[in-house]
């Protein structure tokens, strides 16, 4: 899913070739966010495009032979000059009298040619890696897609061209995406291109040309760009009199692969030379200052709200004079707005993270590690969100659960952290699903683990507590990775361990009739509760556990079922099954799962904990390939023997029936939930706000 | 104790930075000490205030803008190393611009970023009007204007100044007779106004220190020169004809809690300038000397912008 879907969108005709664009935002200024090679389309500024329209009005075009644009043959149709038209048509299109221009690599070209046609279009250039080719000779010119060993083989040179241009570690995402755009063209294209007539053609000409150029110029240069030599970037901000800032140790794509750095200086140039519109600004003296934390809390499920809540609770307790703002989005917001809690009025900018989960689930699966990965552009637009906020006020304190947006970022970019910084989780590495058929996905989980160990490696201060919500020994004791540490070992080297936090005094549930009575279920006959959380991934497992009830009921004929679809699903989407009662919601849904003689769930931790610290019997389904459920559910369900594990795509109705009613004959003995969990982790929350 | 007047004169004689060039610019017989910090090609010129206090009220700014840029500081007539004519007339506004271009010219400074701090930005305001290519970029700090507000007469015009009075207290002690009496009494007064701030007392013997370096007759004059609205009936442009005029990048700061300009003024220059406002949200008067850190960084970004800035 994008993390921002555009207002507008069209194309502009040049020659009867159409250049598709798409505008994001309003304001009164304009950024265009130039076109370039054609060996990616205008998602390359996916990472900029949440942001930056945030604060102005957005304009992205694919150039032509990539993207909805028209793909026409021959040199000729890829000129540079051509290029240069195709910008300014889209400017026309979108009623863009000028702009300023961020373009990366030739697109720099272009927006000179275009500021030398019509200078007063062009408002200032943020150019990134310029890619005007006299100005410096390139010492290894890379490979063209013509070449005899690439011949026949346009993936391959798709391989070779996007490794060349990533040189960073850590790049698998934005490598994955450049082959992708690249592979939306073709070597005919591509070969097009590299043969078409190049403007400035000269040495003299490409002078000329930067120094006519009259708007405020800021250049950015990988020290390790492969594409562009760095002198060029260096020569062309010395003759524009730009800015030119240099990024040692990366490539030629750094807003792919450092957006919130690339991002920021976007920002300030724009904002610099667009300062006489009046604002105000403010500055609180420091000791005037309320007290408050920013909370950022992961929206994947209710677990994470529900025990934030109660670690909030105590933390007032110990700091009363704490206000606390929370950046949250649905369905969290709601529970926290219920609860008389803060909700930062930005969290209405967060892009969904709820919808992009139920974007990637079909059939009881969901690939959890290739939807987080696919989660990058939302994660980005998020960190950016929060960056801004945590500017515009003084926060004394950020805790973030599970945020796993400002936990990268901020490790990629430590100097954005300007207040202390708690992280909790209850999951601490990527463990790969199926790495005997999928040797990539164990590749890729590896990869990121690494680079989670080296950031907090590297830069221990980012976060001044790491707390990890349960036992160590509720971890399982496998490898983040080859050459790397166990996650059991890690952890406790990383992590304090804070007792599961369960957001509701176990004590209370230890007489199911009596609960049953208050909630008018009665006593006497087995009672059956199948809920699945807040999303609509969870349908399929309600289908089969419908039909398996209608099981259970001929064995069982006084069997009762309730089930609780959610506030996603509609009941009417559900069977009908004698016996069987559907709800959509059911305040305090909890209450209910714990007055059952079994419930049937998901593999989510915060209901299957519930569960053990009730001592209820369950039957639960880990989601196919999430590995939370799989791995580190699974596991600590284990440390605590509690629960029937069943695995959807394995289980048929009477499989599922027969276990229900197994377990409605079974007496629990779970493993004790250690007591106090929220407190302690107030306790080191305190620490921060407070001698 | 804490705001004693035996503190007094705590300023040290070591400096954090010293200058690389120092002189004095004169005018009509008056010698202007100035001083010039650093190097480079953007030149910042940090202007003097009502001669109350002279130019080390910058002390907190000259060393981290000096790493940035080539910094201009020179004390005002009546105060400090420069001379201290008796006439009012010599402190007219007028004089006090034609000071500023006196050691631009005598600094070799073709075009600086100006900061002008209360009393000082009104006279910003009338040099970036008057020479808008002189001034390269223009930060308005507290500025002391007279505009058309409907404000509150300041209290400091509330009672008369050529009068002897029955009371000395308060705002009373504006008043030359108890100027003479005791200078130091009302510096220390005025100065406690100035920095509304808690925990100021550093900054207010400081500024008590440099105010007791004049002297009661010179400041005197200070106060019957005549400045822009002063109601005399002169004709005379008003803050928003200047504004008008003013044609580079600006930028106000005005501190929320200031007792000696309203912060409205700020805001109200900000709007007729068109330019951005920083408030200090709790900041008194002299924002620069209770909040050093947060108003450098302000001036070196609003430095660098301007620097950066091509036509």
């Amino acid at each position: 899913m994008r993390a921002r879907e555009p207002d507008d969108t069209g194309y502009a005709v040049v020659d009867g070739v159409r250049t598709y664009y798409e505008v994001f935002g309003t304001g009164p200024t304009t950024l265009l966010m130039m076109g370039t090679f054609p060996v990616v389309d205008g998602r390359q500024w996916k990472g900029q495009v949440p942001y930056l329209a945030r604060h102005f009005r957005v304009v992205t075009w694919d150039s032509r032979g990539n993207g909805a644009s028209d793909r026409p043959a021959g040199p000729d149709a890829y000129a540079d000059e051509v290029y240069a038209r195709d910008a300014a048509a889209v400017l026309d299109a979108t009623g863009t009298d000028a702009a300023f221009v961020v373009a990366l690599c030739s697109g720099i070209k272009w927006s000179l040619l275009m500021a030398t046609a019509e200078p007063k279009r062009v408002r200032g250039l943020v150019a990134i890696a310029p890619g005007v080719h006299p100005l410096a000779p390139h010492p290894h010119p890379l490979q063209t897609v013509d070449q005899q060993q690439w011949c026949g083989d346009f993936a391959g040179w798709v391989d070779y061209h996007s490794d060349v241009l990533l040189p960073e570690p850590h790049t698998s995402k934005v490598f994955e995406d450049l082959v992708g755009w690249s592979l939306q063209t073709d070597a005919e294209v591509i070969a097009a291109r590299t043969h078409a007539p190049l403007r400035p053609a000269t040495e003299d000409a490409a002078i000329e040309m930067s120094r006519a150029l009259t708007c405020p110029v800021l250049v950015l240069h990988g020290s390790e760009d492969n594409c562009q030599p760095p002198e060029r970037g260096r020569r062309f901000a010395e003759l524009t009199g730009g800015r030119f800032v240099v990024l040692d140790g990366v490539g030629h794509l750094p807003h792919g692969r450092h957006p919130v750095l690339v991002n920021t200086l976007i920002r300030e140039f724009v904002d610099m030379h667009t300062t006489r519109s009046p604002q105000r600004s403010a500055w609180l003296f420091a000791r005037e200052r309320k007290r408050r934390a920013l909370w950022v809390c992961s929206p994947i499920g209710l677990g994470h709200v529900l025990r934030d809540l109660a670690i909030a609770r105590s933390l007032r307790e110990r700091v009363p004079d704490l206000e606390i703002e929370w950046l949250a989005q649905p369905p969290v917001s709601g529970v926290l707005r219920a609860n008389g809690e803060i909700i930062h009025p930005a969290s209405a900018e967060l892009a969904s993270e709820s919808a992009h989960w139920e974007s990637e689930a079909t059939n009881h699966d969901l690939h959890a590690f290739y939807a987080f990965r696919r989660m990058d552009e939302i994660l980005c637009a998020n960190y950016m969100l929060f960056d801004d906020v945590v500017r515009e006020t003084p926060y004394d304190l950020w805790v973030g659960d599970e945020a796993w947006e400002v936990d990268h970022f901020l490790h990629e970019n430590p100097e954005r952290k300007i207040a202390p910084y708690a992280f909790l989780t209850d999951v601490t590495g990527f463990l790969p699903i199926d790495p005997d058929n999928d040797p990539r996905e164990a590749e890729l989980c590896a990869d990121y683990n690494s680079e989670i160990i080296e950031h907090l490696d590297r830069f221990p201060y980012v976060r001044d507590r790491s707390m990890f919500i349960g036992d160590f020994a509720e971890l399982p004791d496998a490898p983040l990775g080859p050459g790397l540490p166990r996650v059991r070992e890690w952890s406790e080297r990383i992590y304090s361990s804070v007792p599961y936090v369960v957001p509701f005094d176990p004590a209370a549930y230890r007489r199911p009739a009596a609960l049953r009575r208050r909630l008018g279920y009665g006593t006497g006959y087995p009672l059956y509760v199948a809920a699945v959380g807040g999303t609509a991934v969870g349908r399929d497992l309600l289908e089969l556990t419908a039909e398996a009830f209608a099981l259970v009921r001929e064995d069982q004929p006084d069997a009762r079922m309730v089930m609780v679809t959610g506030p996603r699903l509609h009941v009417d989407e559900l069977p009908d099954v004698e016996g069987m009662e559907k709800r959509g919601y059911v305040p305090e849904l909890f209450e209910h799962l714990a007055c059952a003689d079994v419930a049937v769930v998901q593999g989510g931790l915060s209901t299957t904990m519930e569960l053990v610290a009730a001592r209820r019997p369950f039957v639960y389904f880990p989601l196919a390939n999430h590995w939370e459920q799989q791995h580190f559910v699974a596991y600590r369900l284990d440390h605590y023997r509690a629960g029937v594990r069943m695995q959807y795509a394995a289980t048929r109705p009477p499989d599922l029936a027969a276990a229900m009613v197994a377990a409605q004959r079974s007496r629990p003995a779970y493993r004790a939930v250690r007591r106090g969990g929220a407190a302690k982790a107030a306790d080191q929350l305190a620490t921060l706000l407070r001698r | 104790m804490l705001r004693s007047a035996s503190a007094r004169g705590t300023v040290g004689p070591v400096r954090a930075r010293e200058p690389v060039r120092s002189g004095y610019a004169v005018r009509c017989g008056v010698r202007l000490y100035y001083e010039v910090f650093g190097d480079g090609p953007v030149t910042v010129l940090l202007l003097p205030t009502w001669a109350i206090v002279h130019s080390r009220t910058w002390k907190l700014q000259v060393p981290y803008l000096a790493r940035h840029f080539r910094v201009v500081t020179y004390d005002p007539r009546g105060n400090g190393r420069s001379d201290r004519p008796s006439d009012p007339d010599g402190y007219a506004d007028a004089e006090l611009v034609a000071d500023a271009l006196a050691v631009l010219d005598e600094t070799g400074t073709d075009r600086a970023v100006c900061i002008g701090l209360s009393m000082g930005g009104r006279v910003l305001l009338q040099l970036a009007a008057a020479r808008p290519e002189r001034v390269a970029g223009a930060v308005f700090v507290a500025p002391a204007m007279r505009m058309d507000l409907g404000l509150p007469v300041p209290a400091r015009w509330v009672h008369p100044f050529e009068e002897e009075l029955d009371s000395s207290e308060g705002w009373a002690k504006y008043n030359v007779h108890h100027w003479r009496r005791d200078l130091g009494d009302f510096a220390e007064f005025f100065f406690r106004e100035v920095f509304a701030e808690p925990h100021s007392t550093k900054q207010v013997d400081d500024a008590v220190g440099w105010a007791l370096q004049t002297d009661p007759e010179t400041l005197a004059a200070t106060h019957r020169a005549p400045f822009l609205g002063d109601g005399s009936g002169r004709t005379e442009p008003t803050v928003s004809d200047l504004a008008a005029r003013v044609r580079c990048p600006a930028l106000v700061i005005h501190g929320s809690v200031d007792r000696i300009v309203d912060h409205r003024t700020g805001l109200a220059l900000a709007e007729a300038l068109g330019c951005p406002v920083e408030v200090f949200d709790g900041g008194g008067h002299c924002v620069h000397a209770r909040h050093p850190v947060r108003f450098n960084l302000l001036v070196r970004q609003f430095g660098e912008a301007v620097a950066g800035a091509r036509a």
